[in-house]
């Protein structure tokens, strides 16, 4: 995590998140799913073959990419199909953009009810025996029974969950780097999903995207940085108010 | 003097003193700003580097002068609330944090007996100016003692001139021993494990002994901690002088 100010002066905290071999794997229409949108499976992060079962390596096989680490799906419309085997980058991102991202939290183990879902607990002395950070009454009289679902202590974290409608303030085209605002669910160098927002608000803030991805084979060249226009960049002198 | 063959011989000049340079030769002094050097942990070094180029690319624009703990700055940044939209603040330097481009400096003085401590970013874009005032490095890396010592130690001129130096001289060490206030402080200051060399400890024999207790003198044997970070060092203060030299 990085901080970053704009040209106003203000100061936002970053994270960084790499765009490490990003290939399409496989798509699968409509039908073949069963779900309202066709579907794209993208895998990212080279990892060694040696380890899965040959079944499960058939995917990559046939898409001609080496094993990947992470592999999830995407809902694509008809007209942003992609053949299997294209590399992805950062730049199909662009600043100025609304992201969500995707990933498994850290994983806190077993724990009590206080950590997992706040609780309250008891009091620390006047005369509470043995009671400080236990959850109290579970259920009432008249239910007789306890609720499905009720919060108790157990396993926390290690599950996904998404932070929603985060910026893209900055691209690195050559590292392929997204510069995302705020924080991100999981641990350093975990594997993320990220996708466009499907917050209302920013439903028509993404002008002129790369349609149906950035290609770097063809013929647009991108500078090695591209800023939002509220950032400031250390090219320029210091930030004055007139 | 006559020669062998009876000539007198011709005059040999003495041979030419080799005058050594001692200035010229040892090397020309290193300093690395502490924020270049990354903290130990399992982060990609790519972030590292990353980082790295956009504080040269910051420091290609504005400089940002050497300085250590002790030293006295003047900062001048934009302020939209003050009348002439910047605000010079000088302040003797108490601690420096942080590391790459969220680096902080604490910069502390006493105006009109209420005492005021200001957090700058080294890399904000608001600073305008810093400029240093005087140099000199105390015997400590972390004054927060000046909070308890008397205010006399933490007043300076809000107006003072730049002091004067030679560009090639090693910093002074300003072995100043700094005299406290009555007891209750901040922080138990006396205990080793701040390890502070620059108080004047006036509290009697028997509660220095005490304070002792609290010491742990196996911390410096402790493989674990250690943390060499020579060749990074090395390294990234090539990198740095390299960015910064076109």
């Amino acid at each position: 995590m990085m901080p970053i100010w704009t040209k106003s002066g203000e100061k936002h905290a970053v994270t960084l998140l790499k765009v490490q071999d990003c290939h399409v794997l496989r798509y699968i229409s409509k039908e073949e799913s069963g779900g309202k949108t066709s579907k794209l499976l993208v895998g990212g992060k080279n990892a060694s073959p040696f380890f899965k079962s040959e079944s499960a390596m058939e995917i990559f096989k046939e898409a001609g990419v080496p094993r990947k680490q992470k592999v999830s799906m995407f809902n694509v419309t008809d007209d942003a199909i992609i053949k299997p085997g294209t590399p992805l980058y950062a730049a199909h991102f662009r600043p100025g953009q609304f992201v969500d991202v995707t990933a498994k939290t850290i994983g806190k183990g077993f724990q009590g009810v206080m950590k997992r879902w706040g609780f309250k607990g008891q009091p620390a002395s006047h005369g509470q025996t043995k009671t400080h950070r236990r959850p109290g009454a579970i259920s009432t009289n008249k239910a007789a029974k306890v609720y499905p679902g009720k919060k108790m202590p157990g396993k926390m974290g290690n599950i996904y969950r998404t932070s929603y409608g985060l910026k893209v303030w900055r691209i690195n085209t050559k590292h392929d780097i997204i510069y995302v605002n705020g924080s991100v669910p999981g641990h350093t160098n975990c594997l993320v999903k990220v996708k466009d927002s499907k917050l209302p608000t920013y439903k028509d803030c993404n002008k002129n995207p790369p349609f149906p991805t950035f290609f770097a084979d063809g013929d647009e060249k991108l500078p090695e940085d591209l800023y939002d226009d509220e950032v400031f960049q250390f090219t320029d002198p210091s930030v004055t108010y007139a | 003097r006559v020669s062998s063959d009876g000539k007198p011989e011709k005059f040999q000049p003495p041979p030419k003193p080799v005058i050594i340079d001692k200035q010229k030769q040892k090397e020309e002094r290193r300093f690395l700003s502490p924020e270049f050097i990354p903290p130990r942990g399992r982060t990609d070094p790519l972030k590292f580097y990353i980082e790295r180029k956009d504080m040269i690319q910051r420091r290609r624009v504005f400089n940002i002068p050497e300085f250590y703990v002790g030293h006295v700055l003047a900062v001048t940044t934009a302020d939209p609330h003050a009348n002439e939209k910047t605000s010079r603040f000088v302040g003797i330097c108490i601690q420096r944090g942080g590391k790459g481009l969220g680096a902080t400096f604490v910069l502390r003085n006493v105006i009109e007996d209420q005492g005021v401590e200001i957090c700058y970013e080294l890399y904000n874009p608001r600073i305008q100016a810093i400029e240093v005032l005087k140099l000199e490095k105390r015997l400590d890396d972390n004054l927060m003692y000046l909070r308890d010592a008397l205010p006399e130690y933490s007043t300076f001129d809000v107006n003072m001139k730049p002091v004067s130096r030679l560009d090639h001289e090693e910093v002074p060490v300003n072995k100043l021993q700094v005299r406290m206030k009555p007891k209750p402080w901040s922080k138990r200051w006396e205990r080793p494990k701040y390890n502070i060399k620059g108080i004047k400890f006036e509290l009697p024999e028997s509660k220095m002994k005490a304070a002792q207790k609290w010491s742990q003198p196996w911390l410096e044997f402790d493989m674990l901690r250690e943390y060499d970070t020579s060749k990074l060092e090395d390294k990234i203060w090539r990198e740095v002088r390299e960015g910064l030299k076109n």
